[in-house]
């Protein structure tokens, strides 16, 4: 079973549904979506690692959520996708982790601005609903998540507190 | 050298943490194998053919005693009493266990070293010039740049699952001793006409499969924007690095298939967009960074010049020692001593505990507590007073570690090949020690001269045998070893890719193919003056074919 999950836990009745599937609200495939646009309504887009996410900036003010694929965990792709998308486009609404969403790196999703998660694995579900995530709360660069400046280095930063 | 402050503790005991948890998740089964992998390479642990092994980092080749104290201690604590010095300033231990890897790692973040990111496909260890801070021929120390760039890279949240591994050396001196041209980055620190700091960039230079030396992208880049710059490349090769094929996932491919120009336009406009953000560098924290490794107060010793003449007549063993190993220092009345890690016969990089125990002492007593591990399997002690060359040589003698081969013909660089690896096709450890027995004789190989004979057992090319003078790769021919030979490759500020020769030749002919080599050097060169990479690249490959192969010719 597949769940969706956030930082304030486990969301029951998420309405946005992969491409393919029957119910709930569609993500859609980037050029889809781009077509999409010209109506009003807001919507969903899932992106594939090859995708330019610069293309969404005309329309992002539109996008309700960006659904980011990790075809497998080796693929990093998604984590610069991430870092575009909050970083140089200034995306601030729901960003999503689809594919293989592997527990080690989810604080590596957070720090890239990911906020929520599609895991299937038990056993990393169980982890996350006991927000017992096995991050490291420094840091040696910045990132596109909340953070402190860290002591001595410009370059360091430091987790905010959960809370 | 640099020292931990309370957020570097912090973080290393944090990840050692973090790796308890992921092996008790893989130990009981909660996490395949195959999703564990990555986690244990990002902490140095691989699986090897018959154990695990385990890599620790020695960022930018730099340790001080009570860390080699260390490195000792893990060797005869945790494995066989020995540990294995690699081209990447690193040490690994060949036989530790699982379970046991948790605690190694306690140990070593006590004396402020760790094994993140000596493996996996990310931004590794970062090397550098292991004469750095030392050299007479520097125009700064480059491994405030080499620490800089650890300190950001690790665990960097962007650039942790790269198409493949990336590696990043830094380098100061226009005689290029860290081989920047055959890495992912290599970074060479300049000053320009004002006198200011900054690097010239090369990207793509990588050996395995298809060896390439690295183009030059920026002339000058100014030092406050190494971060940005490097996160530029970081992200252009992230975004557009080739996955589907892990032998063509090197930047270096990248670079070949789409153009260096082009590329470099791509990391300029994404490097206009981060230059001016957080990871410009403030003037106070590079000078900060920088104090770390202010130099030693080296005091004058100007009785050693006429110590060391007497002790040089006296005896022609420690001449040699003198003439091959020790090289000039910044300050005139001292010297950068390698401690050779190929005794003739021996497994180049190989030191005992005991060794390990040796050297720290000696850096206490003679080089004001610094070691560095250099990428040809050596150790060096870079301060060390030339009134204290004789009694250094003395204790060195004991420890068997006074070997006087420094860039001779027995001075081999060799992977762990088939004896440990488990991608090796053939063996390089015992070719090395054939050759090195063949030309150990001190007169022989003096009359060689400077010679760069590099082994590996597999195309990986782990033993850098492309940019070996003299190149050797073990390949496997239907079931039987087989070893190619390429010459005219070199690593330095030339470097080159060597070629092959033809056809390889077995485990019992190897060496005798090696000796023909040199003999046809011997027969060819003008002079002693002229090297054997000098002697090659005037006549070319073509005698050295000939007499290789000549009764081939002879039969045909």
């Amino acid at each position: 079973m597949t769940v969706i999950w956030t930082q304030d836990g486990i969301v029951e009745n998420d309405p946005w549904a992969q491409p393919g599937s029957d119910s709930g609200s569609k993500l859609l495939p980037l050029a889809e979506a781009l077509e999409h646009a010209r109506d009003n309504a807001a919507f969903g887009v899932v992106l594939q690692p090859a995708d330019d996410v610069r293309a969404l900036a005309p329309i992002l003010d539109r996008v309700a959520i960006i659904a980011l694929t990790f075809p497998a965990f080796s693929d990093g792709r998604a984590f610069s996708q991430a870092m575009l998308l909050r970083e140089r486009l200034g995306y601030q609404g729901e960003m999503r982790a689809v594919g293989t969403v592997l527990l080690d790196q989810v604080p590596l999703m957070l720090r890239t601005g990911f906020d929520s998660f599609e895991v299937a694995h038990a056993p990393t579900i169980k982890r996350l609903a006991e927000k017992r995530l096995p991050g490291i709360d420094l840091h040696y660069q910045p990132a596109a998540d909340e953070t402190h400046a860290g002591p001595g280095y410009s370059w360091r930063r430091t987790a905010m507190l959960n809370g | 050298m640099y020292r931990y402050d309370e957020f570097d503790h912090a973080f290393v005991a944090a990840r050692v943490n973090q790796f308890r948890d992921q092996v008790e998740r893989r130990l009981s089964g909660e996490i395949s194998e195959d999703a564990f992998k990555p986690l244990r390479l990002m902490n140095g642990v691989y699986l090897q053919l018959h154990a695990y092994m385990l890599r620790v980092a020695v960022p930018y080749g730099t340790l001080n005693s009570r860390q080699m104290r260390k490195l000792a201690h893990i060797a005869r604590t945790y494995d066989r009493g020995y540990g294995h010095f690699t081209t990447r300033q690193n040490i690994q231990y060949n036989w530790p266990k699982l379970s046991d890897m948790p605690e190694i790692l306690e140990e070593l973040a006590e004396v402020e070293m760790h094994a993140i990111q000596t493996s996996g496909n990310c931004i590794r260890n970062v090397t550098a010039d292991h004469f750095a801070g030392a050299a007479a021929d520097e125009v700064a120390d480059p491994r405030p740049y080499a620490e800089i760039l650890r300190q950001w890279s690790s665990v960097h949240p962007e650039f942790s699952f790269l198409p493949r591994k990336f590696k990043i050396a830094v380098t100061a001196a226009e005689r290029d001793r860290a081989a920047i041209q055959t890495h992912d980055i290599g970074l060479q620190l300049k000053k320009n006409d004002k006198g200011e700091l900054g690097f010239a960039v090369w990207i793509g230079g990588g050996q395995g499969r298809t060896p390439i030396l690295a183009k030059k992208v920026r002339d000058f880049l100014p030092e406050a924007d190494l971060l940005s710059y490097v996160t530029a490349i970081m992200r252009v090769y992230n975004l557009h690095g080739r996955r589907d094929n892990k032998y063509k996932a090197r930047i270096k491919i990248l670079v070949h298939e789409t153009g260096v120009e082009k590329l470099t336009t791509e990391i300029e406009a994404e490097w206009a967009h981060l230059k001016d953000g957080e990871l410009k560098l403030p003037e106070a924290d590079i000078a900060a960074i920088n104090a770390y490794f202010e130099p030693p107060k080296l005091g004058d010793r100007a009785e050693g010049w006429g110590e060391l003449a007497a002790w040089k007549r006296s005896d022609p063993g420690f001449a040699d020692w003198v003439g091959r190993n020790v090289a000039p220092h910044q300050h005139p009345d001292y010297g950068m001593v390698t401690i050779s890690l190929k005794p003739i016969g021996g497994i180049p990089g190989d030191a005992t505990a005991e060794q390990m125990d040796a050297v720290a002492r000696l850096a206490e007593d003679y080089s004001h507590d610094e070691i560095r591990v250099t990428h040809e399997q050596n150790l060096v002690l870079p301060h060390v007073a030339l009134a204290d060359l004789e009694p250094l040589y003395r204790a060195l003698l004991v420890e068997g570690l006074a070997t006087a081969n420094a860039g001779l013909i027995t001075d081999i660089i060799a992977c762990p090949g088939l004896d440990y690896c488990a991608l090796a096709n053939a063996r390089s450890i015992p070719v090395a020690q054939e050759i090195s027995n063949r030309f150990g004789d001190p007169a022989r190989q003096a009359e060689i001269g400077d010679l760069k004979i590099k082994i590996s057992g597999c195309i990986n090319a782990c033993g850098h045998h492309h940019v070996g003078h003299i190149g050797i790769l073990g390949v496997e021919k239907k079931g039987a070893e087989l070893y190619q030979i390429s010459l005219g490759g070199s690593a330095d500020e030339n470097a080159s890719i060597g070629q092959i020769t033809g056809r390889g030749f077995g485990p019992d002919q190897i060496t005798d193919a090696i000796e023909t080599i040199v003999d046809t050097y011997l027969t060819e060169r003008i002079s002693s003056e002229e090297t054997f990479i000098a002697c090659y690249r005037r006549i070319g490959a073509e005698p050295f074919k000939a007499a290789l192969y000549a009764s081939e010719a002879e039969a045909a």
